[in-house]
């Protein structure tokens, strides 16, 4: 079926241009559109109505994925499947590989950019805990000029972020450091789902270890006690990997919808960390399987 | 070895080419032109209410709006079997999402827009949402009229309660069998609704003429069915089956669930209502779950009394159905399980009651298995548990109760032949059965499990088929028949029935969708049963242009007729080897005699076929008497799982389905039913999974959450085993497949469970949650939330049904 | 309304689009384009995949007036000099059944083939798995894809581009 409401279209050339569009009046609003997966999906069931939609995929600033004053940086309009594909984001932020190429389908991440994906802050959002332990910054724009957001304080609620009124993202930079994780979506089968529950987790030589989830809180959320009692220890024993996943359950605040109960979601969060966590210690010593795997399909504990 | 040339043989499929190239044309492709005009459907957002009042005002203001139709207009009810669902509702709606009024516009966008602006003022009636609330006494009764319904003399439905029909059959002696039985086991087994999901929603797109005749292109299974059911729904509008032409393109796929009518009367009323412009009707996805059919859920008790060798002696077997808000198609369901809820069994004491509940929930029909897939899944684990707990190999136990040809079935009427021996001793072997595997991984656990299924065809004892089949001048032929392509090949293999008459090469032979003016008569397309029925009205029509090709021949050139035969086109001589008249020589234009007349014309042959020997008519109280189905397909598979221990996720490493199909006609399209089957049962056993708000509202009608298999969620081996014990009345001893495939997927999976980890599950569907919570001691139901996930709230074994019990 | 330029299938096209209407419903309802086709509206079957300059995107989530200036094959495309390797083995194979789903999953093969001839197993079934396919099961789509690959590899890249 089609799409109802009317709206008006413009392409920005420019940033400022962009900005100028989104800042005019509008009745519904004015939203920026970059890979359009999710708003026009909205357009078509009725849940959005915006008045006007900014094009910003024409703004080369927004464009790309690069080295920049020791920080990885991802445009904003940076489709999932650029991100799986890229050689920089694969030695610089492979968790993020590995949580990309768990989105949706191929079809899908063609388009669907990560930075829509946070936008859209949906409690599921795939990119999320991976954006959190590496401590991503989120690049802003508005009238008024630029300024970053960590992502631990970008998720506000669900479909609520820190942008701004009339912002728009340009992009997400990650912090270049030695490490290594793994990501583990659980998911009702092995096509393509959303996640019941998420993990990521990052560690790095020193033994230095983040932990976040998604689907289990209204928005992703860091682990921060599992994070403490793996604090410094590079090579944690079954005893301290067991510690920590019966911790993660204890840390998370799961709901009961249709696509799993809470306390299934609670158990899976502590499964998911015990097989992501030695995983982590495989690949930070040069062993492990490459990135981009399913962890929870094909990882042992 | 088989004397046959074509039949057995994986001829390339008639439409290949169409459908790899695009030139395969579905309703939505159709072009009408400008004139075209959408409706968009106004639907109910209550399970059950009143309807008080329907403003049209402000809808038929709006830019673009032409009309807006309501039941005012159309104040008439429909059904194939029994007539007790609505074009528009009356007095009051049964289901969420029922359709009250139709907008139609200029565009889909200005229908849409008028569509919110119809106002309908509704009264909240008390909703029936579960089984227990519809069968409790003094229950809301969701059809007060019933006892009134038109309907056919098989059902039985009880007037003043929620009761739409009860199979009964009644053999031997139950009562004293179980008391003589060594080992009895009673349990329940549930099983929700599930949705067909062809990736095709259903369309309609309807004109009605100037000169009044009313056409419909429909994406439908059963163009002459519908056509039937409109004449008669129709008929105060003045239209009988003369009237009304339906044209059937290529299908999206069906599985059931475009069979009978369901959203295509609605485009029927709207195309009358616009004489002389064509409507076009197409329902989103979310429609498509909630108004056209669904799969019925069903609650089963199994009694079983078997001796301590495994014999089974008594079956006690109860099912309650919810039909939904009508079951004009799902009774008929109901009616096969009551008469088949043996199983491929040999059982001599059988008490079976199938019980159709009407409830306020989506209204449900025909699905590939049509009832046994759901039955199949308590039987078969029960069976297994039996076996353990009695100390035998549960495979043994289904040899031993096997049902064998010229056994006496449930009603009475004698087994068909079939080799369900040799089908679970090839499945046993394939599997490596009794062989304990062990996992790779510490966290992981290996099952087996064997299962059997059977299904006959459910249908009316006079459903039947016809074919037309015709000559061009070049030789090359054309098939008229009505059975509809839907994907499962059948217009290949229909052309492969003629051709191995004929020898006419399949890609000669042109056989196109149906269209009810021009292709001879097809009942419908369901329940497995083209490739018997219309494969013998090809058969014959192919025999009857062979006789005339042989007679012309034979008067043209004054030879014997039992001397000529045909080959490689031609017809040819035993008794002279250098004679042989290529069909294009004389198909249309005859043979020219000496003198310069010509002999023959225009060859073409017609078939009918109608299985003669059936009928509905067995006593109401134990179904003895009649002969309600033609044969019984059987087989068996089994399965190789992985279960994770932690995540609860099943990984099928290995399955092997053998049935014995009487003759495989196409070797391709047999494995593509067997492999598509296996994945559809699949995923209706691991992972699809409706939902409905206590309210009675579908939470999940799309693909994002009503999750259906990808290419990641194969199998890691198939393998399809066909047996060929022939069929008598088959067409070259064939019968049917289709539905077979799916069926043991539910009970393998529960029994391969449950022999890797020690888990039993009973509802269905068994999720990765439910098996992970069960192995930690967690009752999924305890934990599931508010969505009701089914027709039932609380625990089904807690179930004490007021109306239902034994009578 | 606004004027968009598009390359479809090969040829300049120009169209005038309002923003609210989906790539899919132009393609299908003005430019005469049936092989897209509509499953589910909200990207989640694939049946209305398309390539755009090369890419498998889904068209019911693209605005026509996102794409001005853009290259789009279909299916119509696809085979417009002749069947390629892939459609022909498709043929060959008895691999669809009702069809719905083959226009999207031959471009999604197309589209993975082009970009990497030789793919693994697991690369074909992850390229191709937002592809629903209610009837086949997929085995044999899976199978083809990898043999129509393993032909091509056989055979020198230059006879690899004629097409009978």
């Amino acid at each position: 079926m089609s799409i109802a409401c009317e709206f008006d279209y413009a392409k920005a050339v420019s940033l400022k241009d962009a900005l100028r569009l989104l800042a005019r009046r509008v009745s519904g609003g004015a939203v920026p559109l970059a890979g359009g997966t999710d708003l026009v999906a909205w357009l078509r069931d009725g849940t959005a109505a915006p008045g006007r939609l900014v094009d910003i995929k024409g703004i080369k600033a927004l464009c790309g994925i690069r080295l920049k004053a020791g920080q990885l940086w991802m445009g904003a309009n940076t489709p999932f499947a650029d991100i799986v594909e890229s050689p920089l984001v694969r030695k610089h932020a492979p968790i993020l590989v590995e949580a990309a190429g768990m989105a949706a389908s191929v079809g899908v991440r063609n388009r669907a950019t990560i930075a829509g994906n946070i936008c859209s802050a949906v409690p599921c959002c795939d990119s999320g805990p991976a954006l959190l332990v590496y401590g991503a910054r989120i690049h802003v724009a508005t009238s008024r000029g630029t300024k970053t957001i960590p992502a631990k304080r970008w998720f506000i609620g669900p479909r609520q972020t820190a942008l701004p009124k009339g912002g728009i993202v340009t992009g997400i930079s990650i912090p270049i450091a030695k490490h290594a994780g793994a990501f583990a979506k659980l998911k009702r089968y092995r096509g393509e789902d959303l996640a019941q529950a998420s993990v990521a987790v990052r560690v790095d030589p020193s033994g230095n270890w983040q932990v976040a989830y998604g689907s289990v809180a209204p928005t992703p959320i860091r682990g921060p006690q599992v994070e403490r009692v793996l604090k410094g220890v590079k090579k944690p024993d079954a005893a301290l990997v067991k510690k920590a996943a019966a911790l993660a359950e204890t840390e998370v605040a799961p709901i009961t919808d249709i696509r799993s109960s809470a306390v299934y979601r609670r158990m899976m969060v502590g499964v998911m960390l015990s097989r992501a966590i030695p995983l982590a210690v495989r690949r930070v010593s040069g062993r492990g399987p490459a990135y981009g795997i399913n962890v929870l399909e094909e990882e042992a504990s | 070895m088989s004397k046959n040339k074509v039949v057995g043989k994986s001829a390339v499929r008639v439409d290949g080419l169409d459908k790899v190239t695009g030139a395969a044309r579905y309703v939505d492709d159709l072009d009408f032109g400008p004139g075209l005009l959408h409706a968009v459907v106004v639907t109910s957002p209550h399970a059950h209410a009143r309807i008080v009042k329907i403003d049209t005002a402000a809808a038929e203001k709006m830019p673009g709006v032409v009309r807006v139709v309501t039941g005012k207009q159309c104040p008439y009810k429909f059904g194939l079997y029994m007539q007790d669902r609505f074009i528009f509702p009356q007095d009051r709606v049964r289901f969420v999402g029922e359709q009250v009024a139709a907008v139609i516009a200029e565009s889909p966008e200005a229908a849409l827009r008028a569509a919110k602006c119809v106002e309908v003022d509704y009264a909240p009636l008390p909703a029936v949402l579960s089984l227990d609330d519809a069968l409790k006494k003094n229950a809301v009764v969701i059809h007060p009229d019933l006892g009134n319904y038109e309907r056919v003399p098989w059902f039985f439905p009880r007037a003043g309660t929620n009761i739409a029909h009860w199979r009964k059959t009644r053999k031997g002696n139950v009562d004293q069998a179980f008391d003589e039985a060594d080992y009895i086991l009673e349990d329940t087994y549930t099983v929700p609704r599930y949705a067909h999901c062809p990736l095709e929603t259903h369309a309609v797109t309807g004109l009605f003429d100037l000169a009044g005749r009313l056409t419909l292109w429909a994406s439908s299974q059963s163009p002459y069915a519908q056509r039937g059911v409109m004449a008669v729904a129709l008929k105060p509008f003045g239209l009988s089956h003369q009237d009304i032409r339906i044209i059937t393109p290529y299908v999206g796929g069906g599985f059931g669930g475009k069979a009978g009518v369901s959203m295509e009367i609605i485009g029927a009323v709207l195309a009358i209502a616009m004489k002389g412009r064509p409507v076009k009707l197409h329902w989103t996805r979310e429609q498509e779950f909630m108004n056209t059919s669904q799969r019925q859920g069903v609650v089963a008790r199994i009694k079983m009394g078997v001796k301590k060798n495994g014999k089974i002696v008594a079956l006690d077997h109860t099912l309650h159905w919810d039909a939904g808000a009508s079951a004009e198609y799902g009774a008929n369901v109901v009616n096969a399980v009551g008469l088949s809820a043996t199983g491929p069994y040999s059982i001599p004491n059988v008490k079976i009651d199938s019980v159709c509940v009407y409830t306020n929930m989506p209204p449900c029909g025909a699905y590939r298995g049509f009832g046994y897939s759901e039955f199949h899944f308590g039987l078969e684990s029960h069976i297994t548990r039996i076996a353990q707990a009695l100390g035998i190999d549960p495979v043994k136990m289904r040899t031993l109760n096997a049902i064998r040809e010229g056994d006496t079935l449930a009603y009475g009427a004698k087994m068909n032949p079939g080799d369900l021996c040799k089908a679970i001793d090839r499945v046993a072997k394939e599997i490596g059965w009794g062989k304990k595997e062990k996992a790779a991984k510490a966290h992981k656990a290996i099952g087996k499990s064997l299962a059997c299924f059977w299904k006959a065809p459910a249908m009316p004892p006079n459903a039947s088929s016809a074919a037309y089949l015709k000559f061009n001048e070049d030789g090359s032929m054309n098939l008229a028949v009505s059975g509809m392509e839907i994907g499962q090949g059948f217009l290949t293999v229909m052309a492969q029935v003629a051709s191995e008459v004929l020898s006419v090469p399949v890609n000669k032979i042109r056989v196109e969708t149906p269209d009810t003016d021009r292709n001879a008569y097809e009942w419908q397309t369901v329940g497995s049963h083209v490739t018997w029925s219309c494969g013998n009205a090809v058969r014959s029509a192919a025999e009857e242009v062979k006789t005339k090709l042989i007679a012309t021949v034979a008067r043209a050139k004054k030879m014997k007729v039992a001397d000529l035969y045909l080959a490689a086109e031609c017809v040819k001589s035993r008794k002279d080897a250098a004679f042989a008249l290529p069909f294009r020589d004389f198909v249309i234009d005859g043979i020219m005699r000496p003198d310069g007349r010509y002999v023959g014309g225009p060859i073409h042959g017609t078939g009918m076929f109608m299985p003669e020997f059936t009928s509905a008519l067995g006593d109401p109280e134990t179904s003895q008497g009649g002969h309600p189905n033609v044969h019984y397909t059987v087989g068996a598979a089994g399965l190789v799982l992985e279960v994770d221990k932690e995540t609860g996720k099943l990984t099928v490493l290995k399955v092997a389905l053998a049935v014995d199909v009487g003759q495989v006609i196409n070797p391709d399209l047999v494995k593509g039913q067997v492999v598509g089957g296996i994945l559809q049962g699949l995923a209706t056993a691991m992972y699809e999974d409706i939902r409905f708000a206590a309210d009675g509202r579908l939470l999940n009608p799309n693909f994002t959450d009503y999750k259906i298999p990808t290419t990641l969620d194969c199998p890691l081996e198939i393998v399809p085993i066909m047996l060929e014990t022939p069929q008598p009345d088959g067409p070259f001893g064939a019968r049917g497949v289709g539905e077979h495939t799916m069926i043991a997927a539910a009970p393998n999976i529960a029994d391969a469970i449950a022999d890797a980890v020690d888990v039993r599950l009973k509802t269905m569907p068994l999720t990765a949650e439910k098996v992970a919570l069960a192995m930690r001691g967690i009752e999924y139901e305890d934990v599931k939330g508010d969505n009701l996930g089914f027709c039932f709230r609380g625990r089904p074994c807690d179930y004490c049904f007021d109306v239902g019990g034994a009578s | 309304m606004k004027d968009i330029s598009i390359c479809l299938n090969g040829e300049v096209r120009q169209i005038a689009v309002a923003p609210n209407e989906t790539l899919l419903d132009v393609l299908r309802n003005r430019l005469g384009i049936k092989t897209p086709k509509e499953g589910c509206g909200r990207g989640d079957c694939g049946a209305c995949t398309i390539l755009l300059d090369g890419k498998a995107v889904r068209s019911c989530l693209i605005l026509a007036i996102e794409v001005h200036g853009q290259s789009i094959t279909t299916l119509e495309g696809v085979g417009a000099n002749g069947l390629t390797a892939l459609q022909k083995a498709f043929v060959k194979n008895n691999v669809f059944q009702c069809g719905f789903c083959a226009s999207g999953v031959i471009l999604a093969a197309s589209a993975l083939l082009a970009e990497n001839p030789q793919p693994t197993e697991s690369e074909v079934r992850e390229a191709l798995a937002g592809n629903l396919c209610r009837c086949t099961g997929y085995e044999p789509i899976v199978e083809t894809v990898l043999a129509v690959a393993k032909q091509a590899a056989r055979q020198p890249a230059a006879s690899r581009r004629t097409r009978s």
